[in-house]
């Protein structure tokens, strides 16, 4: 027998009204700061400060989009985000609308993390991509829990950030940075002229950098599956 | 605050922030002017410096469009005003009008200022009511840039020597 079908009626809904209240999300963070840091996410993830010193704004790519349907897959697998807590049939019209803006803003965020994260376009963004892909993929079979999603976000996050910003924008520095010349001594002949890459302004990185910190404070305080109060 | 309207109000703070971030991006401003003239320019807060406006005029007029465009750009640095937009195409065009050619640079410099500036009007198009001009409508610029941008056997004809400056 349950908790409440032994309590009579007015308690057992006192009790249900309670478990109700603490599933509610901090009703500032869900239609302030979670929309507001997402939808700041999404803009500043497309700010690239090209060689020149122009300004340009990368929408979403397509490939973005769905691997960030991949990623929100993973974050409702792993219990790091509970739909539920922010749209359903318990809540009213404009509770799920508050709801919806967080969900979408996280999506357009996802994405735009995930394109701030690989090259524009030619075989790196290619490989970038696949190796995204399968990582994502790999997460979903794996079914970790919140912390361990969270971890593995930061690694792959903070890996392609270094690959691109670090690594890359070395190779492809126009002044032949210390990377470039240590590399072309080593692999005596090797050609990067294949694989084209405009690396942008260092802007961009300290940027990106700043984004992708706010993209995780996002994560970090998004609603997560809460445990069962039977749960041993 | 009622729970309900705090909700309301964040609803229309995200709408509000999340258009001005798509307006940014339909506009692509190439700098930071720019950008903060384009959210600015969204909640219609955005005004050009008419003193630097009033010395690019007089430039203008004097046919110093260097000088023009320079106090132009203080006037508006993030080009969301049509007018001054409208003003910064025409010097170019004047710049590169001649009897005989015209400078192309000038002209598609020209041309693509003109149509970013028709961009940022909520008309498409910009009409300019000022008897020192001889072009009054964007549409009117606009072509003539086109026609001075395009080579064609009636450049030869002799006439176009004396014709009058646009």
């Amino acid at each position: 027998m349950s908790l409440e079908s032994s309590l009579p009626l007015v308690e057992s809904r006192e009790l249900q009204r309670r478990i109700a209240a603490s599933r509610d999300v901090p009703l500032g963070r869900e239609v302030f700061t979670l929309p507001l840091l997402f939808i700041t996410v999404a803009a500043l993830g497309g700010v690239r400060v090209a060689a020149d010193g122009t300004l340009a704004f990368a929408p979403p790519s397509v490939v973005a989009l769905v691997l960030s349907v991949l990623l929100i897959a993973a974050l409702v697998n792993s219990g790091a985000l509970s739909p539920e807590r922010l749209a359903g049939g318990a809540r009213t019209g404009l509770e799920n609308a508050s709801g919806v803006v967080v969900l979408i803003s996280l999506l357009l965020a996802s994405a735009q993390i995930l394109t701030l994260l690989t090259p524009p376009s030619g075989l790196l963004s290619f490989v970038f991509t696949s190796f995204l892909l399968l990582l994502l993929w790999n997460t979903l079979a794996v079914g970790p829990d919140r912390r361990q999603l969270l971890r593995s976000l930061s690694v792959v996050c903070g890996g392609c950030f270094l690959l691109k910003f670090v690594v890359l924008a070395a190779f492809y520095d126009p002044n032949g940075g210390l990377l470039r010349r240590v590399v072309i001594a080593v692999l005596e002949g090797v050609s990067l002229g294949s694989l084209g890459y405009v690396p942008d302004r260092p802007a961009t990185a300290y940027l990106g950098f700043a984004t992708l910190l706010i993209y995780f404070v996002g994560l970090v305080l998004l609603p997560g599956r809460q445990r069962s109060r039977n749960a041993s | 605050m009622s729970a309900t309207a705090i909700r309301t109000a964040g609803l229309v703070v995200s709408l509000l922030y999340a258009a001005s971030v798509v307006r940014v991006y339909i506009r692509q401003p190439a700098t930071i002017p720019e950008v903060t003239g384009s959210l600015t320019a969204s909640v219609g807060a955005y005004r050009v410096d008419r003193a630097r406006f009033d010395a690019g005029l007089r430039f203008f007029r004097q046919d110093q469009f260097v000088e023009a465009r320079d106090a132009f750009a203080q006037a508006d640095p993030g080009r969301q005003d049509p007018t001054v937009q409208f003003y910064t195409a025409y010097s170019y065009l004047r710049q590169g009008w001649g009897r005989v050619y015209a400078d192309d640079v000038l002209y598609r410099t020209g041309r693509a200022t003109l149509d970013r500036a028709r961009q940022v009007s909520p008309t498409g198009t910009i009409v300019v009511d000022d008897s020192n001009l001889k072009l009054h409508t964007a549409e009117e610029l606009s072509a003539e840039f086109d026609r001075g941008l395009t080579r064609e056997w009636s450049d030869l004809n002799p006439a176009r020597l004396l014709r009058e400056r646009p």
